[in-house]
């Protein structure tokens, strides 16, 4: 070949080059385009709030296009458009829409997940508007202001920001058609919403991209569980679960995001609450009612078993047995039967001993001084209530959360030693103190029976160390037994 | 203007005193004849890819992160974030797998032409070196993406390793880093792709290239009259159209087959089938033919007479100077090599 024809070959091919290259830019462009709105379906319905929302709130956008409802099409008014005489429905640049999306919206597509999430405790969350914590952040701590007619015409901030903010706000639609600023924004787990559906899916999977690796993070949970009253994510995080799923977050995080994440065969340690409370196993299937696996119920002053007291009221619910029977399925994902059967017999034990040492007579003792009036019917207004409170509901939660989720420190330190000390030396001399108050009065009689019975529960097998009955027996058997202790690892 | 030009020049030649005569003398380097045909050109082909493999692979590790828990994801980030990642990526595979096709094909031709007899018997063993560091290559590459199959196929290699006699398990257990493959053997392999094995084949082929030149290239039937033409124009221009016809082909190959990503690697799940990349398979379907040790044995000995065959004919040579001995084991090592490529290619289509 001669040099001129080798030339001619040469630009051909460098000619050919840069045109392949080209294709590559193209391609790249493409690539650049899809990367911004990966696989996002915008129908023509949903074509306008689209492009008007990517210029006041692209945000939400942004989220929604890297959801896997823009890929399928799920769009804006698939789950925002509402009906005719929907109670907070309004209209929006010429549609029909709500703000609020229920679970009954979510269920049109999610059936089961919405039929188990509502026959769930989280779903009842809502409920607590009447209970006793209502009362600590709607009067103790807060404030609410009523009519003339009993009508609230001002809800507690504390209650607003606070307890709603968890456990979910009763939303209220205005005259005007908007939404109570007293009751919305609000996720709370247990909201009721307008439409008479209770909770709010957006809990735990934020919107608008819903992320199941983000709805799996510990943290999620961790939201509302946790502080003095229930640390379960504190539990969680110093536990040896929490501590193995945060040495290997890095590596569990892509696979959190895929449909299925079974302990035992897509990972191996580190589950999250989750995991544990909700996910598929090999076994199982997933369930969005969060107490199907829980057997013990730690939240009153008392434990009872999770199933008591729907039993009391005849009602047929899954057993506590069968509850247990599939969290241990769990465990035995990675943990032998052995193991989890002995891991068990230490949580009930412990769960035992607060309820039969603590829990049980506290609360006897003080429904008792109560009941017979020796404190007033004002709730909170003497520090009796407030030690009461403490003991069951901050300390006495802190211990049993400890022992059910293997954080040690929380069943000892935040937990056990507290109530101890909160009884002996708090506890036990109010009462003495309230007794003393009332002796010589017109509640005498009660007083009389109340320290008839703090001298029997102090005399029992439990508390007769604190008068220093202990028997000589039991001492020198507890004086041997450190002795004989001494000997094997002292020396 | 041309004083200026003169004063610079000058300036530059002061600072750097390159022996022009000596350049134009490297430059119109006589090249034989033959070399105008270009089937013949096919040694500077890998060289090429090989300049290839080391722009696109600074470019890639500027993104891949040599860890457990992040290699997968940054190699996914390559192909999904990072602005043409995935052309890079892909033209930094299609070009190791050309140049282990190009290199087998300069290999074979210089052993059927015999271009590795006296006095070239060190620029073959050199070129055997550069085999089997692109080999090297090629299989470290492939485990630091760290998919299943790349992971599992390192675990396979680092087992095979370790059935070496005497030395086997310590070897496996250096490579490993450890006696799992984990973190410890990705650092070792990231080290080994991008720093040691590029290193190597850099001073292989300098020493290749000298040999060359020192030996001249060989010529299948020396011409009575010998004819050559210079190497600057002529055989660079064949050479730059060789380098523009890769790359096109190489960007061609990365719009229709882009380097993919299968699943992650997952040390608790054996995929059901392992199987290494194609230039592995011939070693792979013998190893299922026998056991571990008796695979690695008798590859070592493939191995070795390939090393030594110039003195193996050298022998045969010189006890029958007429011998075709050599042709007839080359084409029954070639025979064996596809046949066992071939097996083991059918063998894994699902």
């Amino acid at each position: 070949m001669t040099l001129e024809k080798k030339q001619t070959v040469i630009i051909a091919l460098a000619g050919l080059f840069m045109l392949s290259l080209l294709l590559v830019a193209w391609v790249e462009g493409g690539r650049r385009r899809a990367l911004r709105a990966p696989d996002a379906v915008v129908t023509a319905e949903n074509a306008d709030c689209v492009d008007c929302h990517n210029v006041k709130s692209p945000g939400i956008v942004r989220q929604w296009e890297i959801s896997e409802h823009a890929g399928t099409g799920i769009g804006c008014l698939q789950c925002h458009a509402a009906e005719p005489g929907d109670v907070d429905g309004y209209m929006h640049e010429g549609t029909l829409i709500a703000t609020i999306v229920t679970p009954r919206d979510c269920g049109g597509c999610h059936e089961r997940e919405t039929a188990e999430f509502e026959a769930s405790h989280h779903a009842k969350g809502g409920e607590i508007l009447g209970s006793l914590d209502n009362v600590l952040a709607e009067v103790v701590e807060g404030f609410t202001r009523f009519d003339a007619a009993g009508n609230k015409i001002e809800a507690s901030a504390a209650a607003v920001s606070g307890c709603l903010q968890c456990h979910g706000s009763e939303v209220r639609v205005l005259e005007s058609g908007k939404l109570d600023p007293a009751t919305w924004p609000n996720t709370g787990i247990g909201r009721i919403n307008p439409d008479g559906s209770r909770g709010s899916c957006t809990a735990c999977h934020l919107r608008h991209n819903f992320s199941r690796a983000q709805a799996r993070a510990p943290e999620n949970c961790g939201r509302c569980h946790l502080g003095p009253d229930h640390p379960q994510m504190e539990v969680y995080q110093s536990s040896k679960h929490g501590i193995a799923f945060e040495a290997n977050r890095a590596r569990f995080e892509p696979l959190m995001e895929e449909k299925e994440w079974i302990p035992g065969r897509d990972f191996e340690q580190g589950p999250t609450c989750t995991t544990c409370h909700m996910s598929a196993t090999r076994s199982l299937p997933l369930t969005h009612d969060v107490g199907e696996r829980i057997s013990w119920t730690l939240r009153p002053a008392v434990s009872e078993k999770i199933d008591a007291a729907a039993s009391k009221q005849g009602k047929s619910v899954k057993s506590w047995q069968d509850r247990r029977r599939d969290m241990q399925n769990v465990c035995e994902s990675c943990h032998a039967p052995e193991w989890v059967g002995n891991w068990y017999e230490q949580f009930d034990n412990l769960v035992n001993l607060y309820n039969d040492k603590f829990g049980r007579p506290a609360s006897q003792l003080f429904q008792q001084a109560r009941a017979s009036g020796l404190l007033t019917p004002i709730e909170f207004d003497e520090e009796l209530e407030f030690t009461y409170f403490f003991l069951w509901h901050h300390e006495g939660r802190r211990a049993r959360h400890g022992a059910a989720m293997m954080g040690s420190d929380y069943t000892q330190w935040h937990g056990m030693y507290e109530v101890a000390h909160r009884f002996y030396m708090e506890f036990v001399p109010q009462l003495r103190d309230l007794i003393a108050h009332h002796r010589d009065g017109s509640k005498a009689a009660a007083a009389r029976r109340l320290a008839a019975d703090l001298d029997e529960t102090l005399n029992s097998e439990m508390h007769r160390w604190f008068l220093g009955k202990t028997s000589s027996a039991e001492l020198a058997a507890r004086a041997a037994a450190a002795e004989e202790f001494k000997k094997r690892y002292s020396q | 203007m041309n004083g200026e030009n003169r004063s610079a020049g000058s300036w530059l030649r002061s600072r750097i005193p390159i022996n022009e005569q000596l350049l134009a003398a490297i430059g119109s380097e006589p090249i034989p004849g033959h070399l105008k045909r270009w089937w013949w050109c096919i040694g500077g082909t890998p060289a090429y890819l090989f300049l290839v493999q080391i722009v696109s692979g600074i470019l890639l590790t500027f993104y891949y992160a040599p860890s457990q828990e992040l290699a997968y994801e940054s190699v996914a980030a390559i192909d999904e974030q990072i602005r043409f990642g995935w052309y890079l990526r892909s033209v930094h595979k299609w070009s190791s797998h050309l140049m282990i096709a190009t290199l087998c094909l300069h290999m074979m031709r210089v052993f059927f032409t015999g271009a590795y007899r006296a006095p070239r018997e060190a620029n073959w063993m050199v070129g055997c070196a550069l085999l089997m560091l692109t080999l090297g290559a090629g299989f470290t590459g492939y485990s630091l993406i760290w998919e299943q199959l790349s992971y599992w196929g390192a675990t396979v290699a680092a087992n095979l390793l370790g059935a070496v006699p005497l030395v086997g398990e310590r070897l496996a257990e250096f490579l490993r880093g450890g006696p799992t493959v984990g973190q410890n053997m990705l650092t070792r392999l990231f080290v080994l792709h991008i720093g040691a094995i590029p290193t190597l084949m850099m001073g292989c082929i300098a020493i290749h290239i000298y040999l060359v030149r020192a030996h001249g290239v060989a010529e299948l039937d020396p011409p009575k009259e010998r004819k050559t033409f210079p190497f600057f124009p002529d055989h660079f221009l064949t050479e730059l159209a060789l380098a523009l016809f890769l790359m096109f082909l190489l960007t061609c190959l990365a719009l229709i087959f882009p380097a993919g990503l299968a699943e992650k690697a997952n040390p608790l799940e054996t995929p059901e089938h392992i199987k290494p990349e194609w230039y592995f398979f011939w070693a792979f379907r013998w190893l299922k033919l026998m056991t571990d040790r008796t695979a690695v044995v008798t590859q070592g000995i493939f191995l070795a007479v390939i090393v030594f065959w110039p003195f193996v004919d050298g022998w045969i040579r010189r006890r029958n100077p007429r011998s075709e001995a050599g042709v007839a084991c080359g084409v029954a090592g070639v025979a064996l090599l596809l046949a066992l490529t071939v097996w083991e290619a059918l063998a894994s289509i699902p």
